[in-house]
């Protein structure tokens, strides 16, 4: 009897030893078999010989050999939790492998622009129009001032609809002012973003298709400054505070007086004379602007001696182009996604 | 516009730098494309515009930098050496188109020895760009460039009849041009013709059959003004555009034909060619200068600034502009003829502002008198629409607004597609009805450049015929091929399928509130059979999901699945979605049950969905399908549906015989209408 006691300790003893350096499950379940074995676990073994003893001393030893089975079982139990836990932390493997990423998808940056240049003219009280992209050639020429013959249209090669000699695609979104002054009295102070259509073949700087933004303002009291009060704001939030920007007198039709806007080339800030992108003029062409031809509110029955007003046009593309130093147009409706997923960064 | 800075010496005086050139040239509008150094000389590329003819030679650039800083033009003189024989016996001018040309001047220059021109000359035409031809033609290309009139020279001995007719072509008539082209005339054309036959296109192009040549002895110049709009319809069709037309069709300066007939006899002389005497000037409607009224408090409300009356006088003054102050304020300004430009007192303006600078206009910001109408709800849908599709994984992409007539034969529709009379190319011969053929060459090009998966969605305007009116509809396409996520060493992933995209759609329109949106299981012609779904809103149909038909995907390259989706989202956006409205988080528990069913497999998950929705349970607060499967432990024929239903009273707990009720009542209604048989039943209590 005292022998087996003495088994209980020593088993004991040797399972306190064994749990201390089990460090994975299938060690703790090596040990678990090891004791609990039903075959041949050391306890069962303890069991089998109590068969030796005399029946006062079976139950005393039985109890010390539960004892000891319950010990093992609360530390193997234990045991197996602790390591669950701490397997949920730490896998046991090398936490600086990638992590798992959302396979988010990308804006397309013309229009990611065309929504940064809509948010500026936002701030400064312009509201959004919209007009339809086959016109008439009323509203995309006669109505801003383009006589039917006139050369003037040369500049603007025009797609024409089959079978309608007075349907065409808009060559710019300025027909869009002719009707929102047809439906809407000034004041006026509204931008037309969109797409626009010219009979080009595709090349680095010339497409079929491109997109426009217009802008339009007609009050009493409109000038030529607020045009240039205007389009300064718009230019130093779109580039930078710190550009130049210079305006010079040029034509169109549906403006009078006319002008182009220039900014100072913010890749070589005028000092490289062969620079490729402003070719060492150290300005860029960005924006046609004017004073609203007084034959145009005519047009559109406002009267001119007692409302001016002034519009504006920008290639969305083009300044797009110059801010990211694109050289090819065409990357934009190519939708190759790794040039566009690019743009989830910007 | 090429302009030699020699060559403008001529007319002004210059002595500032090339820089300051430049600079004064932009600042009035003549921007300086470009310039180089020729041969010692300054060649300036300047851009010209379409109401500025009289800029399109040297001496209108001389005469708008005369004004700009404060010079006068040189005095030019062109000696005739000249013969006794009159004009008008050597040569019998009529005109008999008067409104087409109404002015015609016309000199004789005999003995002129035709040869090479010499170096001074050629050396002009080389800084212009212009090639020599020999010294008769050379001189009529030289002045012009110097004045902008263009000039004809004719063999004075191939006139039939030594007569010059300017009339309109006949029916059927035909011409061959001095470049050796055969041209068709008609009627509305005008020429100019001999006693038998036309000998020049008028203001366009001389012909072959009247051409200076090394044998010529005698020339006839021709120095006319023709209708700006009579040349440009036969330029245009006729497809031809020479430096002639594309002055006369902008307008040339009706004074001058005279004083251009004279330059180049003068010039003439030099080669031995001796002008008969008297001008032929055939001008029988001399026309008046226009004249017009500028009133100086416009210029102020239109320029924004105050510009002093001494400034505006010495500005017309010096731009060769008549000036009278007819009341104080108040100007009576007379137009020279070089300027067709100027008609109204805006035009009149833009020379006050010209002059007075850009530059010294002040800059300001208009008042804001009342604010604009907030963005549209189209905007504000679009928006939300496009961040739920990036979180999808899909990328935004534009495609041209064209198809080509393969497109659309492959996306054949009852639409009448709008057809182009003149497109870029056969690529783009049509407007597109559908954002699909686009979407998949998009997927066909990245599949082709190594992509694993491509997601893709456009928004834009699909374009067709109703009843001879064009239409454009706002559609949002969809496109969905190969593995949705990139590899990942932990984890496997996933490949694009129906139901991910299928998926994307039902959160669209659940987020933008669009509900319920119906989904029918119907053939669409772009899909495999079985594989589409029409969906509805409110009963119209608002567009399709599926998977692309395989043959054609063929037709764009692809090889693989690709799933497709349109939707027709300018209807949508035009119908009121559900009203946003928030609902406080109810405190008490929900009461779930779990319920499995067989089925008849042949039944459409919509309709048992669709029925539940209309059976108004109360306090259902959703339910859910969570598990399908058919196998072993399932009839032939059969399928386990078990659906989740989820209970919630907002004032109360619910007690679990209210529920057991309520679940019976769902389970007996889905057992006579479909015949649903139950096979297990749970609680859970949260």
């Amino acid at each position: 009897m005292e022998e087996l006691r003495e088994k209980i300790k020593q088993y004991r003893l040797k399972f306190d030893e064994a749990i201390k350096n089990v460090k994975t499950p299938q060690e703790l379940q090596e040990l678990r078999v090891q004791f609990l074995g039903r075959k041949r676990g050391y306890l069962t073994k303890l069991i089998e010989s109590l068969r030796d003893l005399s029946p006062q001393q079976r139950p005393l030893i039985g109890k010390e050999i539960n004892e000891l089975k319950n010990y093992i079982t609360a530390r193997l139990e234990e045991t197996a939790q602790s390591m669950t836990a701490v397997a949920k932390r730490l896998p046991g493997i090398d936490i600086t492998l990638p992590g798992k990423t959302l396979p988010l998808g990308a804006p397309h940056p013309i229009i990611k622009f065309q929504e940064e240049i809509e948010n500026i003219f936002y701030q400064m009280g312009f509201s959004i129009e919209d007009g339809p992209e086959i016109e008439t050639d009323y509203y995309n020429f006669e109505a801003l001032n383009f006589p039917p013959h006139h050369p003037a249209r040369d500049d603007w090669d025009t797609i024409y609809v089959e079978g309608r000699d007075d349907l065409l695609l808009r060559t710019h979104t300025s027909p869009v002012q002719i009707r929102a002054m047809e439906k809407k009295k000034p004041p006026i102070r509204i931008i037309i973003p969109g797409r626009v259509f010219r009979k080009e073949t595709p090349d680095p700087t010339h497409l079929p298709m491109f997109f426009q933004v217009e802008g339009l303002v007609v009050d009493v009291g409109i000038t030529f400054a607020h045009l240039k009060g205007t389009l300064e704001s718009f230019l130093r939030r779109l580039f930078s505070e710190r550009i130049k920007i210079r305006f010079r007198p040029s034509f169109f039709p549906f403006t009078e007086p006319s002008a182009e806007v220039d900014i100072s080339c913010t890749v070589c800030h005028g000092e490289d004379s062969d620079c490729r992108v402003c070719r060492g003029s150290g300005w860029i062409e960005i924006l046609g602007a004017g004073m609203v031809d007084p034959q145009v509110l005519k047009n559109v029955n406002i009267d001119p001696e007692k409302y001016s007003g002034f519009a504006f046009g920008m290639g969305i593309d083009r300044t797009a182009m110059f801010i990211y130093q694109i050289t090819d147009m065409r990357s934009f409706y190519e939708n190759d996604l790794r040039f566009l997923r690019q743009f989830l960064k910007q | 516009m090429r302009i030699s800075l020699e060559w403008l010496k001529d007319f002004i005086e210059l002595n500032i730098s090339p820089e300051e050139l430049i600079r004064v040239l932009n600042s009035i509008g003549l921007v300086v494309d470009e310039f180089s150094w020729e041969e010692g000389d300054l060649v300036l590329e300047i851009e010209t515009y379409a109401n500025r003819p009289d800029t399109l030679g040297h001496l209108g650039i001389a005469r708008e930098l005369a004004a700009v800083l404060g010079q006068s033009l040189k005095e030019q003189q062109w000696p005739l050496a000249e013969i006794s024989e009159k004009t008008e016996e050597v040569v019998d001018v009529q005109v008999f188109v008067e409104e087409l040309c109404p002015r015609y001047c016309g000199l004789v220059v005999r003995g002129v020895k035709v040869g090479p021109s010499p170096e001074w000359l050629q050396r002009r035409l080389r800084a212009v760009g212009l090639k020599t031809i020999n010294n008769v033609v050379d001189v009529t290309n030289y002045v012009l460039y110097a004045t902008a009139q263009p000039i004809h020279a004719f063999d004075l001995d191939k006139l039939a009849g030594r007569k010059i007719i300017v009339r309109q072509a006949k029916k059927d008539e035909s011409f061959r041009t001095l470049d050796g082209t055969d041209l068709q005339l008609s009627p509305e054309m005008m020429v100019i013709a001999d006693e038998q036959k036309p000998v020049a296109l008028a203001g366009i192009i001389g012909g072959e059959n009247s051409a200076v040549t090394e044998e010529t002895q005698d020339v006839f110049i021709e120095c006319a003004y023709f209708d700006p709009i009579s040349v440009r319809m036969t330029a245009k069709k006729l497809g031809l555009q020479t430096d002639a037309s594309y002055r006369f069709e902008r307008g040339a300066d009706i004074s001058f034909p005279p004083r251009g007939a004279l330059m180049v006899a003068s010039l003439l002389s030099q080669f031995g060619g001796k002008a008969t005497r008297g001008l032929i000037d055939i001008y029988p409607h001399p026309r008046k200068k226009k004249t017009l009224i500028l009133r100086h408090h416009r210029v102020h409300e239109l320029l924004g600034v105050e510009v002093p009356s001494e400034k505006i006088e010495s500005i017309f003054q010096a731009l060769q502009f008549g000036v009278e102050t007819t009341q104080p304020g108040c100007w009576k300004i007379l137009v020279p003829y070089h300027r067709v430009d100027i008609e109204r007192e805006a035009d009149l303006i833009e020379e006050v502002a010209r002059f007075f600078g850009y530059d010294q206009i002040p800059s300001a910001f208009p008042p804001l008198k009342q604010l604009e109408p907030p963005l549209s709800p189209l905007r504000k849908t679009i928006q939300r629409m496009r961040y739920l599709l990036f979180h999808y994984g899909f990328n935004e992409v534009l495609n041209f607004s064209f198809m080509s007539e393969e497109d659309n034969d492959c996306f054949a529709q009852a639409r009448k597609p709008v057809r182009l009379r003149n497109p870029v190319s056969s690529r783009s011969a049509l407007m597109r009805t559908t954002l699909l053929p686009g979407l998949i060459s998009n997927v066909a090009y990245n599949l082709n450049r190594g992509a694993e998966g491509v997601h893709l969605f456009e928004w834009g305007k699909i374009y067709f015929w109703k009843n001879d009116v064009t239409q454009e509809r706002l559609s949002l396409g969809l496109v969905s091929t190969g593995w949705r996520e990139t590899k990942h060493w932990s984890s496997l992933r996933e490949k694009s399928d129906f139901f991910w995209l299928k998926g994307a759609v039902e959160d669209l329109f659940s987020l933008l509130r669009y509900e319920p949106v119906n989904f029918v299981q119907k053939e669409h012609p772009w899909c495999e059979n079985g594989l589409s779904l029409i969906v509805s809103y409110k009963g119209e149909p608002l567009g399709f999901l599926g998977l692309l038909r395989e043959e054609i995907g063929r037709k764009y390259e692809l090889k693989q699945d690709v799933w497709v989706a349109e939707f027709d989202i300018g209807y949508l956006i035009s119908k009121q979605p559900r009203a946003f409205h928030f609902q406080p988080v109810v405190k008490f528990p929900a009461v779930i049950r779990d319920a499995s069913f067989l089925v008849e497999a042949g039944l459409p998950y919509q309709q048992v969905r669709s029925f539940l929705e209309s059976r108004e349970i109360p306090w259902l607060e959703k339910f859910e399908l969570y598990d399908r499967f058919t196998g072993a432990s399932i009839p032939q024929g059969k399928v386990s549906l078990s659906f989740r239903f989820v209970f919630r009273h907002p004032e109360r707990t619910l007690e679990a015989e209210e529920v057991d009720n309520l679940m019976e009542r769902i389970i007996r209604s889905l057992k006579s209408e479909f015949g649903f048989q139950l096979r297990e039943g749970g609680k859970i209590d949260k």
